[in-house]
């Protein structure tokens, strides 16, 4: 049974009686006489449990006649609409249709499961996308050159000297001057450094030594000593670690693709001719590329 | 430049796709919904402390392809592509183009309208576990017959008829709205990154903007119990506020709303009186809307809402990012609706109402957001995306003409996307990025707003904090052992004491310097009138203000408006203050927020003008001074 559920014959007859329901449906599907409206028991019970979905209780005899009076205004109004054309070339119902389209092909994607050994496959084939970026530890002194002109690098310096021979305060960062920056950060992430720090520093401290103190580094708020105390280079978790992830990753590929697959194949039922002059389309100078650190790319 | 006026009238289909959708809730089906990954915490400093040490910048009001007047006008970036860009993924925009965040958000609210999330059903004949059941080899039999309406009225009435006939297959039943909150849970990554589940409730009375976003302090499970609250429910946000009152009583989860654009409520946003039934605010309500509307969305794509020159003449920076022609629909503003719109007017107004009902429905913190529609939240000026994707980067006049405010309505009434704010963003100063704690800081309005920069404020009150507490590197423990962060309150004040305030700015890591620190103060006199004063606290470089009129002499101006370039050699990278209130009464009433002004930038504008070789806009500045509101803190007399 299982095995029949995924056969893809079955997901596109599916389709195809979604296809032919939308078409009944957009032709104001209605198996009742043209000129009567039929509000079934199912119809109102249906009214009251929406309402009850939504406010949480059931509605009172007043609000269900209140449902009902509103469903038939619906209804006379969808028919009429219909019948007056007024569902044909609007943008609104055609992209509607068209994304309703696209949530059953995704659907048709995602009903499959993949197995472990397909998402150890997919991880296989994309280390990339799941590498644990690099962590840095490190304590940080800051010096503000606002405040201490030329003297900060001198004094930086003259610190740094010092906590290099194992004579510096016991609290380094009571040293320097006062700050938003945090005087350390562990297992940050280099993004997470350069939005605190700015990049400039972020590329800096990566390159820091080891265990002792250094510096000073520029930044865009002034000098800084630091003090990477550890340093871990990226890798690729184990599968089981970020099965999730490479699960969301493999659905999103997934997705994609049948996405693709579904239209090429719905295309290759009709033959599309262009016809007038096109458009040259609107030359292509990129986005509004960031002329100050970052933007678009 | 271009005369043409372009009124592609987006808005307005907007309204017409939300009201031509049916309510019931579609269906499809989906794999199990993977728990929020085990990834090692990635940053936790300072374990021995327990106060928040770190800000978190994010998007909190972002509308995706769900959203219809998205959607259904060329957005074609769905909630899983949102946050792959908000987590720093290059992402094609759905005009084709390559776009990237310079720097990832920390979190992001998808606030997909509520008004499109109940869809017409969907073709359930799709979802082959229906296959596995009775009622779908029942169904199946009317399509072997060919008889396909017969199968669409089967499900149509068995699905109506009380009796779900896939009860005992949930699986079967998602809709839009657990489509939405799956994204949701599988792009949270606790520690890393945060995707809050969430809706916008768009109210628009008679075209007033009154809406809110809901936000979900817990998960999917909660969520899907219930269908988001939309405008088709109710209009009046003392509905919404029921609908969040029974959703937390029934499953024990937390939820908040942020009300956002007053400035396009025509003097509905902070009314006198209430909605639907006009009576004058009393006590209950003012306790309700302080209770669910912990903050207020003031600066984001449709304009700033800190204050207006009319409210504030004295206040030279008050002319900001302006949104005032009237509303999204066709009604144009009159004078006597400004002081229902605005931020700090309904700070003020709040003291007023607290004296009169003993409960301020206006105690609200402050953030920033985008309000993008196109899927992408954007908010530096340097990468601005617009405000639906019609309206994304291009040379094409419609970037800078398209009517997005006043639509149908007299051409006084409308504003252009070129006036669109390329801004903001929320900052919440918590101890971890999971949706608890930035949830919990949030509903505590230890938050504040920028314009869409990364500058870090941070601001303590208290009565015995001290000038030398500022240069101390334990500088937020002494905050909060001896005063309150923002968004707090102060209590009558000891005999002779008066409210002092630590205050440290620090500009973006990669952006511009400050230009100063400024004080907010709205206080109510003994006669029950308000009162507002802008202090200038702290400022870069050696600047004295006027010896006659006070003021502080402008920053300058570093902008080479045909580069759409600036430099820092004015301003200052950091700027810290002890200040204490001049003239404090302890029986006043009186809030304070802060207020930081960053070196004069390039807008949007001028980067478009530069990269396309188009004319700048006369409307618009070709520089403005980027800035941070803080949430207030409160004095309250007993």
């Amino acid at each position: 049974m299982r095995k029949f559920l995924r056969e893809p014959l079955l997901h596109f007859l599916l389709i195809g009686i979604g296809l032919f329901v939308l078409y009944d449906v957009l032709r104001g599907g209605n198996t009742g006489a043209p000129r009567e409206i039929v509000v079934t028991e199912a119809r109102v019970e249906a009214l009251a449990q929406n309402f009850a979905t939504t406010w949480m209780r059931p509605p009172t005899a007043q609000e269900i006649g209140g449902l009902i009076d509103d469903y038939i205004a619906e209804e006379i109004y969808y028919r009429e609409a219909i019948a007056m054309g007024l569902d044909q070339d609007d943008t609104v119902i055609r992209r509607r249709l068209r994304q309703k389209m696209e949530f059953i092909s995704e659907d048709a994607a995602a009903a499959a499961a993949p197995t472990d050994v397909q998402l150890q496959e997919f991880l296989a084939k994309h280390p990339e996308r799941f590498l644990e970026p690099a962590q840095l530890s490190f304590r940080q002194v800051y010096f503000s050159t606002e405040k201490r002109g030329e003297q900060a690098r001198v004094q930086a310096e003259q610190l740094l000297t010092r906590l290099q021979a194992g004579r510096g305060p016991a609290d380094p960062a009571a040293a320097g001057d006062p700050t938003l920056l945090p005087p350390d950060m562990h297992s940050a992430s280099p993004q997470l450094i350069a939005n605190t720090f700015g990049s400039d520093f972020a590329a800096q401290v990566a390159e820091a030594p080891v265990g002792q103190w250094s510096g000073p580094l520029q930044s865009g708020f002034g000098l800084h000593l630091v003090h990477v105390d550890e340093r871990v280079a990226s890798v690729l978790p184990a599968f089981d670690q970020i099965r999730p992830i490479v699960l969301r990753e493999y659905q999103a590929e997934q997705r994609t693709r049948s996405n693709k697959k579904f239209l090429d194949g719905l295309r290759t039922k009709y033959e599309i001719r262009i016809e007038g002059p096109v458009a040259r389309p609107l030359e292509q100078t990129g986005t509004s590329t960031g002329v100050q650190g970052g933007g678009a790319q | 430049m271009s005369t043409r006026t372009f009124v592609l009238p987006l808005l307005a289909a907007a309204v017409t796709a939300a009201l031509m959708i049916a309510a019931t809730p579609f269906v499809f089906a989906s794999d199990d919904v993977p728990g929020p990954p085990t990834h090692k915490i990635q940053y936790s400093p300072y374990p021995e402390k327990n106060f928040p040490n770190r800000v978190y910048f994010g998007d909190t009001h972002l509308h995706t392809s769900y959203s219809a007047d998205a959607g259904m006008i060329g957005n074609t970036l769905g909630p899983d592509e949102a946050y792959r860009f908000a987590k720093g993924e290059t992402v094609t925009s759905s005009s084709g183009q390559k776009a990237r965040l310079a720097r990832p958000l920390d979190f992001l609210v998808v606030a997909d309208h509520a008004e499109n999330l109940g869809l017409a059903p969907l073709l359930m004949a799709s979802d082959p576990t229906l296959m596995a059941t009775q009622f779908g080899k029942e169904l199946r039999a009317f399509v072997d017959k060919g008889d396909l309406p017969g199968a669409w009225n089967h499900w149509s009435t068995t699905k109506a008829s009380g009796k779900d006939p896939l009860a005992a297959n949930q699986d079967v039943y998602r809709t839009a709205w657990a489509r939405l909150t799956e994204t949701a849970e599988k792009h949270n990554e606790p520690g890393r990154f945060t995707a809050f589940i969430g809706f916008e409730w768009t109210s628009a009375y008679e075209r007033n903007n009154l809406h809110r976003n809901v936000i979900f302090r817990g998960g999917k499970k909660n969520a899907d119990t219930i269908l988001p609250f939309s405008a088709f429910d109710s209009v009046d946000a003392e509905d919404l506020w029921s609908w969040m009152a029974a959703f937390e009583q029934k499953t024990g989860d937390r939820l908040l709303a942020i009300p956002h654009n007053g400035n396009l409520s025509n003097g509905l946003m902070f009314d006198d009186v209430t909605l639907t039934s006009r009576k004058p605010l009393d006590r209950d309500y003012a306790a309700r809307r302080a209770r669910w509307e912990p903050l207020y969305e003031t600066t984001q794509m449709k304009g700033d809402g800190e204050t207006h020159p009319q409210l504030s003449p004295n206040d030279e920076f008050a002319n900001f990012e302006r949104w005032d022609k009237g509303q999204l629909g066709p009604a144009p503003k009159t004078p006597d609706m400004i002081p229902r719109e605005y931020t700090r007017e309904a700070l003020k107004r709040g003291l007023a109402y607290e004296a009169k009902l003993g409960v301020n429905p206006w105690k609200f913190g402050l953030i920033g957001s985008s309000d993008s529609h196109t899927s992408l939240a954007t908010t530096t000026e340097d990468n601005f995306f617009g405000k639906v994707s019609a309206v994304e980067p291009t040379a094409d006049p419609i970037r800078f003409n398209e009517v997005i405010g006043g639509i149908g309505g007299p051409p006084e009434a409308a504003q252009y996307h070129r006036q669109a704010s390329a801004s903001g963003l929320a900052a919440v100063w918590a101890r971890e990025n999971t949706r608890e704690a930035l949830w919990d800081a949030m509903a505590r309005k230890e938050v504040y707003a920028t314009t869409g920069t990364r500058l870090v404020v941070r601001v303590f009150g208290g009565y015995d904090l001290a000038a030398t507490d500022l240069q101390r590197s334990d500088f937020a423990e002494q905050g909060y052992r001896k005063g309150v962060p923002m968004g707090g309150d102060l209590k009558t004040a000891p005999a002779g004491k008066t409210p002092a305030f630590l205050i440290r700015a620090q500009r973006d890591a990669d952006g511009a310097n400050l230009d100063r620190i400024q004080v907010i103060k709205g206080w109510l006199d003994a006669a029950g009138k308000t009162h507002e004063k802008v202090y200038d606290v702290v400022w870069s470089g050696s600047r004295k203000p006027d010896a006659k009129t006070g003021k502080l002499p402008a920053v300058g101006n570093t902008v080479n408006v045909a580069e759409a370039s600036y430099t820092n050699a004015i301003g200052a990278p950091f700027l810290e203050c002890y200040w204490k209130d001049p003239s404090f009464d302890p029986k006043q009433r009186a809030f304070y927020y802060v207020r930081v002004l960053e070196i004069p930038t390039p807008r949007w504008t001028t980067f478009d003008a530069k990269i396309y070789g188009i004319a700048l806009p006369k409307d618009v500045p070709a520089s403005i001074q980027e800035r941070a509101y803080t949430s207030p803190i409160w004095y309250t007399p007993r």
